[in-house]
Parts: C-alpha cells; sequence; structure tokens
C-alpha cells in the first residue's frame, strides 16, 4: 500500500546541516518524496468519504459550497445508526466471512492436493465437474440452494450464508495449479522420511503455496464481505443480516442516494477493516516478502 | 415437517425482535384457544425513498402489532423494487410464499400469471375501498375488473424546475404544452462556447421508460394492452421523435442515471428535470435553491403512468392468514395512516379523506408542490401491466437509448423494439398455457 505508516527515517532537522549531508538525506528521501503523493492519491478517496460524511445534504451538490463543510455536522453518524443496526451489521459480516474462509481454506487445500497428486477412479470426471461450478453464474443456482436449504432448516439463519460457499471450485483449481508446480521430489523425499499425506501436505506442500493462499483468501473475503443479493434472499430478521443490506437502505434510493449518510455510514463500515490492516500491516507485509523471497 | 423444525427457530428469532412484548401480554387478552393461535404474517417490502422509510415502515408495524391481538406481522426489508420481486418469487417457487408484499404495480401480469395473488375484490366492496380511494391509484390492481392489491405508495413523474434558473431566463411559468417545454429547454440551456454548462432539461434515466409512457399518454395513447405492447403506433413514434429533437437540439440530455439525474439537478447542472414524485422531498430539501414541480407538458391532454405499488396477498395461505393480512393492508392504507405516510415520505396518499385530514391541509399550504402531483394522478394511469414487464422495460430502454444517441431512427427502433417484446410475451403466455 502506502508509505503513510511506514516509520520515516528521523528527519536531521536539530542538526546543523552541511551540504553533503543535505544531499544525503535528499537521496535517502527520494523514494519519499516519490511515495508521498501516491500514498495522497491512495488516500484521497478516504478523505472525501470522510469530508462527505460531515456536509449537510445541500452541501454535496451546491458548487459555491468549499471543499469542507462550512460546520462539521456529526449528527449524521447517529443518524445513519438510526436507519439500521450497524454493530450488529458488522459483526455478522466477519462471523460470514471468516467462517467461509476458514472452511474454504480446509476444503481447497484437501480437494486441490487429491487432484494434484493421488490417483483414483474418476479423477478426470471430478475435476471436469468441480469446473463446470466455476462456470455457473451464481444467480442460475440461487433458486436451487434455496430449496437445499429450506430443507435443511437453514433459511434464516447464519449459516445459510455460509453453507452455500463452503466449497469453491475456482480456489481448488487455483491451489491445484499451484500444488502441480512443487516439484515432487520434495513430497518423495519427506515420504522416505516417513511422512503420510497429511504431514507432507502441512509441512511441505502449504508452506510452498502460502502467497497462493493469501491471494484466494484476499479474492473470496472481497466477494463475501461484498456479497448483497445472496444475503438478502435468505435472510429476512435484521439481527442476523450483514452490512451490504445496511448500506443497500441509504443507497439503492428512487430519490438519489443520501450521499452524507451513505458516507458516514461508509466510514463506519471500512473504519474496523482500515484498523485492523494498520495494526497488521506489517505481518501482511511480511508474509508476502517471506514467500515471495523464498 | 422439515418446515414445522424450520420455523420453530424462525419463530424464536423473531420472538426477540419486535413481537416480544405483545406475546407476552397475550394470554390475558385472549380465549386460550385463540391465545395459541397467533397468526404470523410476513410482509416483504422495498424501501424506495430513503433508508427512514425503513424506520418509518417498522414503526407502522410495530404500532399495528400492538394495536391488533392475535396478528403478528414480521416486516422484511427487501432491497429495491426487483431485489423484492425476486425474494417473493423466490418464496413462491418453494410454496412457501410470504402473507404480503409490496411490489411495483408493473409486476401484476407476472404474480398472476404465477397464479399467486388473491382475489380481494369482495371485501374491497363491502368496505370503502372503492368509494374513497382515489380511482386512479386503485386501477393500479386491477386486471379483468377483479382487484389483487391495495394501493399504499403510488407516485407519478413530475417536472421539477429550477426557479432561480426561471427567473435568470425570464420565464415565468412551467410549460404546459410540449411546445412551451421546447422553448423553455432552449432558453435555458447555458453554454460557454462548446462546453456545456447547463442542460435545458434532463429526464431520470433508468426510468426514462416510465416518463416515456407518460408522453404516449399525453399524445393520446395508453402504449400496451393486457397482452402486447403497442409502441409502434404514431402516438409513440412522434412522442420518441420529439425526444430526439429535443437532443439534436443539444438542450436535453441524451442520456442519465436514475440517481446522477436528480444529483445534476440540485447541482444545478440542468434546470428542468423529470423526476419521481417520491423525490419531492429530498430535492426540496437537497437544493441550494426553489424548486417548482409541476404537471408533465401535455400535447393532446395531460397524461401520466403511476410507479409505486400496491400491498399484495397471498393466495397460497390458510383462510385464517388470508382473512388477518385483509385486516393489516386495510389498516397500512386507512386514512390516518395514508396521510401521514403521504406526509412523511412524499409518496401520495390513496384515500380522497386522507387529503381532507387537517395535517394534511396544513402541510399542503407549507409545501403547495405537494399537490401538483396529486392533482396530476386524475389523469394517470397503470404502468405496462404486461407479463414478461421487466423484459419489455429493457427492450424499450435500450431502444430508446439507442435513437437518442443517434444509432437508430425512431419509428425503426419502437417497430423493433415491439415486435420482440410482443413476441417475448407470447412465449411466456403460451408457457403458461
Amino acid at each position: 500500500m502506502s508509505d503513510a505508516t511506514h516509520p520515516a527515517p528521523v528527519p536531521a532537522v536539530s542538526r546543523p546541516a552541511p551540504r553533503p549531508r543535505w544531499r544525503k538525506l535528499a537521496r535517502q528521501n527520494a523514494l519519499h518524496l516519490l511515495m508521498a503523493p501516491l500514498a495522497l492519491l491512495w488516500l484521497s478517496p478516504l478523505i472525501w468519504i470522510l469530508v462527505t460524511s460531515l456536509k449537510t445534504n445541500t452541501e454535496v451538490f451546491d458548487q459555491a459550497a468549499g471543499f469542507l463543510p462550512a460546520s462539521p455536522k456529526f449528527s449524521n453518524y447517529p443518524s445513519t445508526l438510526s436507519v439500521a443496526p450497524f454493530g450488529t451489521y458488522l459483526i455478522n459480516s466477519v462471523i460470514v466471512t471468516a467462517t467461509i474462509l476458514a472452511c474454504q481454506l480446509v476444503t481447497i487445500t484437501l480437494a486441490a492436493y487429491a487432484f494434484a497428486r493421488l490417483t483414483f477412479p474418476g479423477k478426470g470426471l471430478l475435476f471436469t465437474l468441480f469446473l463446470l461450478q466455476v462456470m455457473f453464474p451464481i444467480y442460475a443456482i440461487f433458486l436451487t440452494n434455496f430449496v437445499t436449504l429450506r430443507e435443511m432448516g437453514l433459511v434464516n439463519t447464519i449459516p445459510a450464508m455460509i453453507v452455500p460457499f463452503v466449497a469453491s471450485g475456482y480456489g481448488t483449481f487455483m491451489l491445484r495449479q499451484s500444488f502441480r508446480q512443487v516439484p515432487s521430489e520434495l513430497s518423495d523425499a519427506a515420504r522416505l522420511d516417513g511422512c503420510g499425506h497429511m504431514a507432507i501436505l502441512w509441512h511441505v506442500y502449504l508452506p510452498l503455496v502460502k502467497p497462493t493462499l493469501i491471494a484466494f483468501g484476499i479474492i473470496s473475503v472481497v466477494t463475501h464481505w461484498n456479497d448483497y443479493m445472496w444475503p438478502l434472499l435468505v435472510t429476512n430478521s435484521e439481527g442476523i443480516r450483514t452490512l451490504p443490506i445496511g448500506l443497500g437502505l441509504l443507497a439503492k434510493a428512487d430519490s438519489g442516494a443520501d450521499w452524507p449518510r451513505l458516507m458516514a455510514g461508509t466510514t463506519i463500515v471500512v473504519s474496523p477493516l482500515l484498523i485492523l490492516f494498520v495494526i497488521f500491516q506489517r505481518r501482511f507485509i511480511d508474509s508476502f516478502m517471506h514467500t515471495g523471497v523464498k | 415437517m422439515k418446515s414445522t423444525i424450520s420455523n420453530l427457530t424462525r419463530r424464536r428469532l423473531l420472538a426477540s425482535g419486535l413481537a416480544a412484548p405483545f406475546v407476552s401480554a397475550m394470554p390475558g387478552v385472549l380465549t386460550p384457544a385463540r391465545a395459541n393461535e397467533t397468526v404470523k404474517l410476513q410482509f416483504m417490502y422495498p424501501v424506495g425513498v430513503s433508508g427512514d422509510i425503513n424506520t418509518i415502515i417498522s414503526n407502522m408495524i410495530a404500532e399495528f402489532n400492538a394495536t391488533h391481538d392475535g396478528i403478528e406481522v414480521e416486516a422484511i426489508y427487501a432491497g429495491s423494487y426487483d431485489n423484492t420481486e425476486q425474494k417473493v418469487i423466490t418464496a413462491l417457487g418453494v410454496g412457501e410464499p410470504p402473507a404480503l408484499w409490496l411490489p411495483i404495480n408493473s409486476s401484476l401480469q407476472t404474480f398472476l400469471g404465477l397464479d399467486a395473488l388473491e382475489d380481494i375484490t369482495e371485501q374491497a366492496k363491502a368496505d370503502d375501498i372503492y368509494d374513497d380511494f382515489i380511482g386512479g391509484f386503485l386501477d393500479t390492481a386491477v386486471s379483468e375488473d377483479r382487484l389483487y392489491g391495495l394501493s399504499f405508495q403510488p407516485s407519478t413523474p413530475v417536472l421539477y424546475y429550477n426557479k432561480d434558473a426561471y427567473a435568470e431566463a425570464g420565464i415565468e411559468k412551467a410549460p404546459e404544452t410540449w411546445d412551451e417545454l421546447f422553448q423553455a429547454a432552449k432558453a435555458l440551456t447555458v453554454r460557454d462556447g462548446d462546453a456545456l454548462k447547463r442542460w435545458g432539461l434532463i429526464i431520470g434515466g433508468g426510468w426514462h421508460d416510465w416518463m416515456f409512457e407518460g408522453y404516449c399518454r399525453q399524445n393520446g395513447l395508453v402504449p400496451w394492452e393486457a397482452d402486447k405492447v403497442l409502441w409502434d403506433r404514431p402516438e409513440s413514434v412522434e412522442a420518441l421523435e420529439f425526444w430526439k429533437a429535443m437532443v439534436d437540439a443539444g438542450c436535453m440530455a441524451p442520456a442519465s442515471t436514475w440517481q446522477g439525474s436528480a444529483n445534476d439537478f440540485m447541482a444545478g447542472s440542468t434546470a428542468m428535470l423529470y423526476h419521481s414524485t417520491g423525490s419531492l422531498t429530498n430535492l426540496r430539501t437537497s437544493s441550494p435553491f426553489e424548486v417548482g414541480v409541476a404537471f408533465m407538458p401535455k400535447r393532446k391532454q395531460f397524461g401520466a403512468s403511476q410507479g409505486g405499488g400496491p400491498i399484495m396477498i397471498a393466495k397460497n395461505q390458510s383462510d385464517a392468514k388470508k382473512e388477518a393480512s385483509w385486516t393489516f393492508a386495510r389498516w397500512m392504507t386507512n386514512t390516518e395512516n395514508q396521510a401521514a405516510w403521504s406526509r412523511a415520505t412524499g409518496y401520495l396518499a390513496v384515500r380522497k379523506s386522507s387529503w381532507e385530514q387537517p395535517e394534511m391541509v396544513e402541510y399542503l399550504k407549507e409545501v403547495p408542490q405537494a399537490e401538483v402531483a396529486m392533482k396530476q394522478s386524475e389523469f394517470s394511469g397503470a404502468f405496462l401491466q404486461v407479463p414478461a414487464y421487466s423484459r419489455a422495460r429493457d427492450t424499450l430502454k435500450s431502444a430508446i437509448d439507442r435513437t437518442l444517441a443517434g444509432e437508430v431512427a425512431p419509428e425503426a427502433a419502437l417497430k423493433d423494439a415491439t415486435a420482440e417484446v410482443n413476441r417475448e410475451i407470447a412465449r411466456v403466455m403460451r408457457r403458461r398455457g
């Protein structure tokens, strides 16, 4: 991302700065000169969201009004929260997205290993079926999924938003390709050392495909975090609904979106993710670097 | 068997919500036999205007539940009109429809095709519905003289105009005819060299087929019948030619989006706007200038199509539920509730008596613009109630867009669209048998 939170070298303002030092400083910080505008570019939508969330409805479209609100209208926030229980929605979104990801990681790892390294009858056919699943748009199977869930008695529960997604044909395919790139000498060596399938998977394969796992994780989280139609279809009670439905209340209006409150809602929604990212930023990037270097 | 299990968990979740105080108060009020038999209804509704409407509807339903022993309504927000229809049709597909829902009135034939709607003509006749509902609003839920819903949140398109821009251009009153509209749009368009500063007119995109039907009606044609569309008639072609002329003259935007057009109006990027009456409150309170509202200008006559929808009752449910559903639909559309709903949202109250309520008279004094839409409803009718209306709308919108973009001539575009949609309607009706 940006270098916004990167601990910048302490600028040597307090010291007397002779010419060579100044030059050295410039050379050391050249990257920062480039990165600062980029960071600003990255941050601008966030700043715009924040500023708009404090405006009045009239100010948003008044070309005579300045970039900043004349007087910040903090009451947009309580008034947004009164539209829908965003706190509950947030918790539900986290539960749904995290559970889906956790289940998917288990299922796709096992399935991909089987498809990549085992031989069993019907393997080719089964794999084709998996690929077919990727090709069906989710909308085409809404009704059949709905019927299945109803028979399981799951309609209008949190699991209803999770169960249809615990397996992923796309993830399986992605991971199978990565597994196949791992040299079989490595797993053969592990087998000679007495490892079973599980141990080989855990000690040899998974560490080597971490970037794929992370890439898949990001795709999965973003997809299910933003999913609107399926949760809307299978849930009825406010207590188990997710964030996009709450934002939909503000955005999908016949009369034009209610911008200040939509932006206030957006701020509420993205803040936890942003804070989490800032806290764990180093770890995220480390894991990328680590696996990349290997 | 399975559904009973699922119902139990669902009810338990529900009970923690709005119904809790009511359920606990029940046994003392009712005879034991009925106390066990609280009729539970699900009501699926879209939110068309703004987030607050969700709160308003929830509060109305909470009040209904508190004042009606033996009935418990669960309010289910279901997204936009399209989302709501999908949700209801999915539920119908598994044979467990909600007791009531609130779709757009164009979907009447779709739901009738699914045999999903309870005929409420007799109840309505025994009640005061036929006397007190404003005729145009009642008609939106009528098919072959039978009534299938109670109009709840009707709207029509109206002409919004920027009074400051009018004063600047020296225009004194809103246009009443197409020709006057054209003149006004020309006078209000502002260009700086080649760069456009302000459009004279924008017709709210996304629903421009709805406005277009209004133009057909103004030209003396209702452009559809129960089993076909009539967009290839001369009246309709003339209407599209008029739009094309305004676009060619550079005073009307060739395309827009629904939300974008409202934003453009508020930002002063267009001086006039065709938009729903449902947007009145938002446009009025969010524009930094004074907003005028007028009838959509006429050609041969005034005319408009109704948007918004009726509350419909499911056919596939027990008689007790049907009776409770009727009680609820009737309550949502009673005089006081309609007056309050109309004031809060900008939708039009469906009952004549609502408009005579003292609070309503007071409101009209404060916001005279609201009355314009009500008066226009006298000239309005139902909107495109044909089977496969959704496909029909998309096809017409695309034909209009392509015409205004200059890709195809108005007559050819409408002829093709008509042929295509009528084929589709015939196909749907054949499949229905």
